[in-house]
């Protein structure tokens, strides 16, 4: 014969009960997930204000406060927000423009948003915010909510961002210099620092005599197109390029080379034409006339 | 002594391995989850958890009667295994989170009524039997009452503990399914099933 406690069962019913009651009258503590975010504390203890019986949270309960035409532009209260930007590194000024919220292609304000904070149970069902989100109309115009960077490589752009960056990230940018005017093209260290090195800091002309906007390297100048920088030509860029002007050279700086003896030298031979040694001589180790070396025909007297 | 029931090396450790088994392996797979990332499958766990413990309580229904079918030994294994195996997949649902009072409250109720469960698997039945081995035993050897008394003075005393404590299991059971159903109930009612 079992014993019957009806003490028992009255202390733990009237437990329970009490229990029940309080999961009514502090709805945030008993059945809440976690805090709500800042701007809905007032909410703390009305659950259906967001949450519709049996269904959960909807958009529809959202909307009922937040006007999607009004997201990002204006308070619940009617406020006018000031209407910042994201910089171009992703830092907010201010709020985005609200046109992004308006221009999403669904109004599903779950997908990206959890009131509850804290609990990974509710932020791991989060989607971060996609680009691919917005309207493809929208999806282009990035200054709609972006202001782009102020440095000397964006200012002068009129360009929409998507040329030269992705959606996910502003690093790494592809960016393409036949967008660039030609006088600013030209200019690389506008943009660019230059190598520190020997041989760079005797060169003060355009970088673009030895390298292409696809990449530095290799580097596509070739001395020897122009004269074949032998054993016994080794010498600083200064000798033969005065004042690191590369458009211009001279031979007159070595003393194996003095214009009185070169004069000499192509008189004996009849040339009066000798003061572009290049064209003949562009490999000093061969004579011209040679193979390898440039016909004289035709220079000799005056031309 | 040899001839003692020996309750605490026999029964009470095998109930409180059984116990903690219980919890590391929970810790052990809610870890695993988080490993993987994971974490909505702990989630949906409380699912079959709840299915398997109610599952488990056709032993309960036949002792009480209350259906007519089954052997009832072989239900009580089915009830301590699949209750077992349903409370850890609660624990592993439950996690180390702290977030509602409601569910927490649920799971330490869970907990107290599989530790009284496994009193009475482990305790009760098996140091009853031992005891009485033992009462046996020292008779035969042909020691008087007064001496049996002496030398089972501790487990007699191990016994009325547990057998106090197998009389919780049924109300526990009883808390812990209200608890749970006003969880489950607060689930239905809030969440969107997302």
């Amino acid at each position: 014969m079992k014993k019957k406690r009806p003490v028992l069962w009255i202390v733990i019913g009237l437990n329970l009960v009490v229990l029940v009651a309080l999961a009514f009258v502090y709805p945030h503590l008993m059945v809440s997930p976690g805090a709500l975010v800042k701007g809905h504390a007032e909410l703390t203890t009305d659950c259906f204000a967001c949450h519709a019986a049996w269904r959960g949270a909807s958009s529809d309960q959202c909307i009922e406060c937040h006007a999607v035409a009004d997201v990002g532009l204006r308070t619940t209260k009617g406020v006018v927000i000031a209407k910042g930007t994201l910089t171009g590194t992703g830092t907010a000024t201010g709020t985005v423009k609200g046109s992004f919220h308006q221009e999403l292609i669904e109004q599903d304000c779950m997908a990206c948003h959890s009131d509850h904070q804290g609990p990974k149970l509710t932020q791991r069902s989060r989607r971060p915010f996609s680009h691919v989100l917005l309207k493809e109309a929208i999806r282009g115009q990035c200054s709609s909510c972006h202001a782009s960077p102020k440095d000397t490589v964006h200012r002068d752009l009129k360009l929409e961002c998507g040329q030269c960056h992705g959606s996910r990230a502003w690093k790494p940018a592809h960016f393409e210099h036949a967008l660039l005017d030609k006088p600013v093209l030209e200019r690389c260290e506008s943009c660019h620092n230059g190598p520190k090195d020997r041989l760079h800091r005797q060169v003060r002309g355009r970088c673009g005599t030895c390298h292409q906007t696809q990449a530095w390297k290799p580097a596509t100048f070739d001395h020897d197109k122009y004269f074949v920088l032998d054993r016994d030509h080794q010498a600083p860029c200064e000798t033969c390029h005065v004042n690191s002007d590369f458009s211009r050279y001279t031979c007159y700086n070595c003393h194996e080379h003095s214009q009185a003896k070169i004069r000499t030298e192509h008189a004996e031979e009849g040339i009066r034409n000798f003061e572009n040694c290049m064209e003949c001589h562009r490999d000093p180790g061969v004579e011209p006339g040679k193979e390898g070396g440039r016909d004289r025909k035709g220079r000799r007297g005056d031309d | 002594m040899a001839l003692r029931a020996r309750l605490l090396r026999r029964e009470v450790l095998p109930f409180l391995a059984s116990f903690v088994a219980l919890a590391l392996l929970a810790l052990a797979i809610d870890g695993l989850l988080h490993l993987l990332n994971l974490l909505w499958i702990g989630r949906w766990l409380g699912i079959p958890g709840t299915l398997l413990i109610i599952g488990s309580t056709a032993y309960s229904l036949r002792k009480r009667k209350l259906i007519q079918r089954g052997h009832p030994a072989r239900l009580l294994r089915w009830h301590e295994a699949l209750a077992w195996l349903g409370s850890l997949l609660v624990l592993v649902h439950a996690g180390v989170h702290f977030n509602a009072i409601l569910g927490w409250l649920a799971v330490w109720a869970m907990l107290i009524n599989v530790g009284s469960g496994l009193t009475g698997k482990f305790l009760l039945d098996r140091s009853r039997r031992r005891l009485e081995e033992a009462r046996q035993r020292m008779r035969a050897q042909g020691l008087t009452d007064e001496e049996l008394a002496d030398r089972l003075y501790w487990d007699s005393l191990t016994f009325d503990a547990v057998k106090q404590w197998r009389v919780v299991h049924f109300p526990i059971t009883m808390a812990f399914t209200v608890l749970a159903t006003a969880h489950i109930v607060a689930i239905f009612l809030f969440w969107g099933w997302k």
